[in-house]
């Protein structure tokens, strides 16, 4: 056999048990059909939550799940946020109501257990603020708002996540292609025998054997499952998220949509996140765009609360499907509330394994999970987990961006970027201006984007495409959509890719259609404005005539 | 308070752009007292600085450079594929397009070349070439089927802004079709850290004195044999009068040209510096400020501190980048309140502009966009229609980017709509029912 594990999908559950599963000691493939973390990880909320809502029902879980963000922590410091959270106390009514006081007071003590738990994912404990202090932490709330308590959460790069996993299994011996799709499941005999594949950018085909496969392709997984004669129950459900330019709140705010769903408002980077809507979802997953409907049920959510949300400027519109278990069955264990595994033996598929559900929070315990039961079909005696005590790469000796910049010729705010996205990497990164100073120009004043940066990842990081580097470091994702970057980074990754001038043409085209998509649903005001700058400046690299 | 200024015209210009700098010029050459009211530059100084007035829609991707058809010919064609097209609505005012950029380029004569019988083909920072009906001087010995000799890009040391070895080996290709030998060279001006600059920064550094020439004998020197002509960034100063082409070719001792530019455009800033002094020497008045609220031309109107009256008025305004159509929940014109149509292939109409952003758009983002191309409905005689489809107000034109049915980037029609536009919007503005 070629390898011992076939992993297929590179969202946060294929890479994080790739990296599980190479540190101790198997031979891995990783195959993903696009680039890692462009199913549901990427486009998530990004919360590492603690699981405050298993509190009542499950302690012990939201013990588990809060000890894991304590976890990923350690091991990616430099990737993490602090978002601490206001719920407002609203009141429909013109003086408070003993319901309304009711819900309050639970609400309060609700999150006053939570805090019990905080310490273990470093978390500080919650408050309850007074109308008065609310209004002075965040003057945009509307008016009549009683108080609020604060909830402390962590956020993280989602996308970044991902690859940081997936380099970090690269480094433990295993072998990962992107842009590369798991047609099929082959078996023989009862048991799984490998997988065939496609490079969708050489169209190379090809089979590789294992005697286990993961199947960790999250939304994708029913419709693989169902070509290699097995069966993944699953409810997949679309959520979309919306990025305003500029901060419209301090702090996460909690709120209520339209129908009562709980919603959020936060701040990331110099942008605003709301999000999200959770509708089923059953049409074909490579084609999830916003619909007009989403955008103005969100607007209208966030709106509520923030009024001034109204008059945002909207960049872009981006969904990933969840994947809801179908029925919660009776589980083993505790985490697996939120997630299964499914052997392919009932299926005379021995060996697959298909996973459904499993949080982004809990990415790192879920891993481990796969990984154990990956050894035991492989027979092999247990080797302890390490996935919670080796940094990712960059996780360790996190530098101050402050010196980095006076070390070196870039401006602070730009330092702490490049520290915020590759930690101690960022050294690496900026000793190439040493080599060559030009790689010192900023191609994206808006995401504080260096060359070196670009550079940097396309050596390092697996990029295949221009749009990967979307992922990797922001390349044109921001309001200014690739006006000032897009040329000059197509030509950067060009020169170090060896792509011929029609290649070079076709990754900018390529970048340019990722973000058109997001931005579809939601060209108004200023940002249509900025569309047909960027379309008139992008029009002689792929006009028609 | 400061009680306005009045001023009286017959002919007021709204915007300041290609579409209404032409107007006005028309106007005033007809005879007519004009006043121009423009609030602030707009996608005229963002363009690349060559005018495209429409590529041959039928044109077959690999023929000769040499077959390409002439302006007209290839807007005729368009006109017939795209009945929403400006070209196309026209009729057999199309036929004006010779006379509108004979006009055009006589108006903005020092900065830009003669037409041609045919396109020129000019390249593109992208390593394309586009077909061009009108260029500025500093570009046109860049044209491909101009070149006598071989074709050298020249990148600058030390800056990354332009790789002049991709642009050199992408041109290559159009040797097949007639186009020149290309090489690419990398030339140490001597002018000091470059590196972190940004194009309007290089520019700016150009136009010091002794830059241009430094620029230009770096380039001498590092000529291969058998150059013809040299590309570089599209950097060469920002002001017309610095002539920085002028002084780079004239130290290289060859014909050096500009690539077309991207955003932000210093070609594109001094058209817009050519446009502002055509105006300042055909003596037409220009007012700072903005129209809002307006209700068609004989009331008088406020801009800025001044109060003017006009007859006639022509609307050139722009699209989103101008100001000239704006979007907020549903497409509207800012200044006048005219309704705004959106063209979604043959079916074009008012009703659509309150469609949501992404019904008026197509998954596929290269082609044409309904939203992207959406504008004013006019008649024949560019008079905008009501929803109706009646003329919206007496006297009322409308040139360039605001009139709807086109867009720069999925048909290649941008100047070149504005000048033809605002050339037959200016004098029939200033000869009302004349010459009809
Ligand atoms: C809107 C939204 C918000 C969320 N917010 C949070 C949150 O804040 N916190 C949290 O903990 N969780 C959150 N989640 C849930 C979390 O994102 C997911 O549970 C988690 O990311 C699932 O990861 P995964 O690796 O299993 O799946 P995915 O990330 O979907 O990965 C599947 C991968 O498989 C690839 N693939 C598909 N078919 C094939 C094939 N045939 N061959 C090879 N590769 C293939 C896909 O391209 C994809 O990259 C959210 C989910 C959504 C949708
Ligand atoms: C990035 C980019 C690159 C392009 N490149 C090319 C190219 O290479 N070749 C080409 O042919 N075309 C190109 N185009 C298209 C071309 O630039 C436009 O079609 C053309 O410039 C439109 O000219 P205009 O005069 O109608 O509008 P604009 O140049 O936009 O001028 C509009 C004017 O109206 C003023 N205005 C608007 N509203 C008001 C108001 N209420 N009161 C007072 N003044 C007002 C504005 O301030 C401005 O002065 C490009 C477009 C873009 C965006």
């Amino acid at each position: 056999m070629d390898y011992d594990v076939i992993i297929l999908g590179g969202g946060v559950n294929g890479t994080g048990t790739a990296r599980d599963c190479a540190m101790r000691g198997l031979r891995v493939l990783l195959l993903e059909k696009a680039d890692f973390g462009v199913g549901a990880s990427g486009n998530s909320s990004g919360m590492i939550h603690g699981g405050i809502r298993y509190m009542l029902s499950d302690r012990h879980v939201t013990a588990l799940a809060c000890r894991d963000s304590g976890y990923i922590q350690r091991i990616a410091p430099h990737l993490l946020f602090r978002i601490p959270f206001l719920m407002p106390f609203t009141s429909r009514a013109e003086g408070a109501t003993l319901r309304d006081r009711a819900a309050w007071y639970a609400t309060e003590v609700y999150v006053g257990t939570y805090d019990l738990f905080q310490p273990l994912k470093h978390g500080k404990p919650s408050t309850r603020l007074s109308a008065e202090e609310l209004y002075r932490l965040e003057p945009g709330l509307r008016p009549g708002l009683r108080g609020a308590v604060t909830l402390d959460e962590w956020g993280i790069d989602a996308f970044r996540l991902c690859a940081l996993n997936a380099l970090s299994a690269r480094a433990h011996g295993a072998e990962l292609r992107t842009w590369t799709a798991g047609r099929e499941i082959l078996a023989e005999g009862g048991r799984v025998r490998g997988v065939r594949f496609r490079d969708a950018l050489t169209g190379e085909e090809g089979e590789a054997r294992a005697p286990v496969v993961f199947n960790a392709t999250g939304a994708w997984s029913p419709a693989l499952a169902r070509r290699s004669g097995a069966a993944v129950p699953m409810r997949p459900g679309k959520g979309v998220h919306l990025t305003l330019d500029r901060r419209y709140s301090n702090y996460g705010v909690i709120l209520s949509a339209v129908d009562g769903r709980q919603m959020f408002v936060m701040p990331h980077e110099d942008e605003s996140i709301v999000g999200t809507t959770d509708d089923d979802y059953y049409g074909d997953p490579d084609d999830v765009e916003a619909t007009n409907d989403e955008v103005e049920y969100l607007v209208e959510g966030a709106a509520s609360l923030l009024p001034g949300v109204r008059n945002a400027r909207i960049t872009r519109a981006w969904c990933g499907l969840r994947t809801t278990i179908y029925a919660y069955g009776p589980n083993e264990d505790a985490l697996s509330r939120e997630h299964q595994l499914h052997d392919g033996a009932a299926f005379g598929r021995a060996g697959l394994l298909s996973l459904v559900g499993g949080k982004l929070a809990s990415y790192r315990a879920q891993s481990q999970e796969v990984t154990d039961r990956i050894l035991a079909l492989l027979g092999r005696a247990p080797v302890p987990c390490r996935t919670h005590e080796e940094p990712l790469p960059g996780g360790d000796e996190v530098p101050d961006p402050a010196a980095l910049a006076r070390a070196h010729p870039v401006a602070a705010p730009i330092a702490a970027r490049l520290v915020y996205r590759h930690g101690g990497r960022a050294r690496e990164i900026l000793r190439l201006l040493e080599e060559d100073p030009r790689l010192g120009l900023v191609l994206c004043r808006d995401e504080g984007i260096l060359a070196a940066e670009v550079v940097h990842c396309v050596r390092h990081e697996q990029v295949r495409r221009l749009q990967d580097l979307r992922r990797r470091c922001r390349l044109a994702v921001g309001a200014c959509a690739g006006l000032d970057c897009a040329r000059v980074a197509a030509q950067l990754a060009g020169r170090e890719l060896g792509w011929s001038p029609e290649q070079v043409r076709a990754e900018l085209a390529d970048l340019l259609d990722a973000g058109w998509r997001e931005r579809r649903p939601i060209l108004d005001g200023a940002q249509l404005v900025q569309e047909e700058l960027v379309r008139g400046a992008h029009a002689a690299a792929g006009a028609p005539w | 308070m400061v009680s306005p200024r009045a001023v009286a015209a017959e002919v007021l210009v709204v915007g300041g752009g290609m579409a209404g700098t032409i107007a006005a010029l028309a106007a005033r050459e007809a005879g007519a007292r004009v006043v121009l009211v423009r609030r602030a530059p707009g996608a005229t100084a963002l363009s690349s600085g060559a005018v495209g007035v429409a590529p041959d829609p039928f044109a077959l991707p690999g023929e000769p450079l040499r077959a390409a058809r002439g302006p007209l010919e290839a807007a005729r064609r368009l006109a017939r594929l795209r009945p929403d097209h400006p070209y196309a609505v026209l009729g057999d005012r199309l036929e004006a397009l010779p006379d509108a950029l004979a006009f055009a380029t006589r108006a903005l004569a020092p900065l830009l070349a003669p037409p041609l019988e045919r396109p020129r083909f000019l390249a593109t920072s992208f390593g394309t070439a586009v077909p061009a009906a009108l260029c500025q001087r500093s570009q046109a010995a860049g044209d491909l089927l101009a070149v006598g000799g071989a074709l050298v890009v020249a990148g600058l040391a030390g800056h990354l802004g332009l790789d002049a070895a991709l642009v050199a080996a992408s041109l290559e290709r159009y040797r097949a079709r007639g186009g020149p030998p290309t090489f690419a060279v990398e030339v140490d001006a001597g002018l000091g850290e470059l590196g972190l600059l940004r194009p309007h920064e290089l520019a700016r550094r150009l136009e010091q004195p002794g830059a241009a020439e430094a620029l230009g004998a770096a380039i001498r020197a590092a000529l291969p044999a058998g150059a013809g002509a040299v590309l570089v960034a599209p950097v060469l100063g920002l002001r017309p009068e610095a002539q920085v082409p002028e002084r780079v070719a004239g130290a290289a001792g060859i014909a050096v040209a500009e690539l077309l530019a991207d955003v932000p455009s210093m070609p594109g800033v001094r058209l817009q510096a050519a446009l502002e002094a055509a105006l300042a020497a055909a003596g037409v008045e220009v007012v700072q400020g903005a129209i809002q609220g307006a209700t068609g031309p004989g009331a008088p109107i406020a801009a800025g501190a001044t109060e003017i009256t006009a007859a006639r008025w022509v609307l050139a305004t722009g699209r989103f980048v101008g100001g000239g159509i704006a979007r907020r929940g549903t497409l509207r014109e800012p200044a006048l309140g005219l309704p705004v149509q959106a063209a979604e292939g043959r079916e074009a109409g008012v009703d659509l502009a309150a469609r949501p952003a992404a019904s008026l758009t197509g998954a596929a983002r290269v082609g044409p966009q309904p939203l992207l191309s959406a504008g004013l409905r006019v008649d024949a005689r560019l008079r905008p229609l009501d929803a109706r489809g009646r003329p919206a107000a007496e006297g009322l034109h409308a040139a360039g980017a605001v009139v709807g049915g086109h867009e720069h980037a999925s048909d290649g029609t941008g100047l070149g709509v504005a000048i033809l536009t605002g050339y037959l919007a200016g004098r029939a503005a200033a000869r009302p029912g004349g010459g009809e």
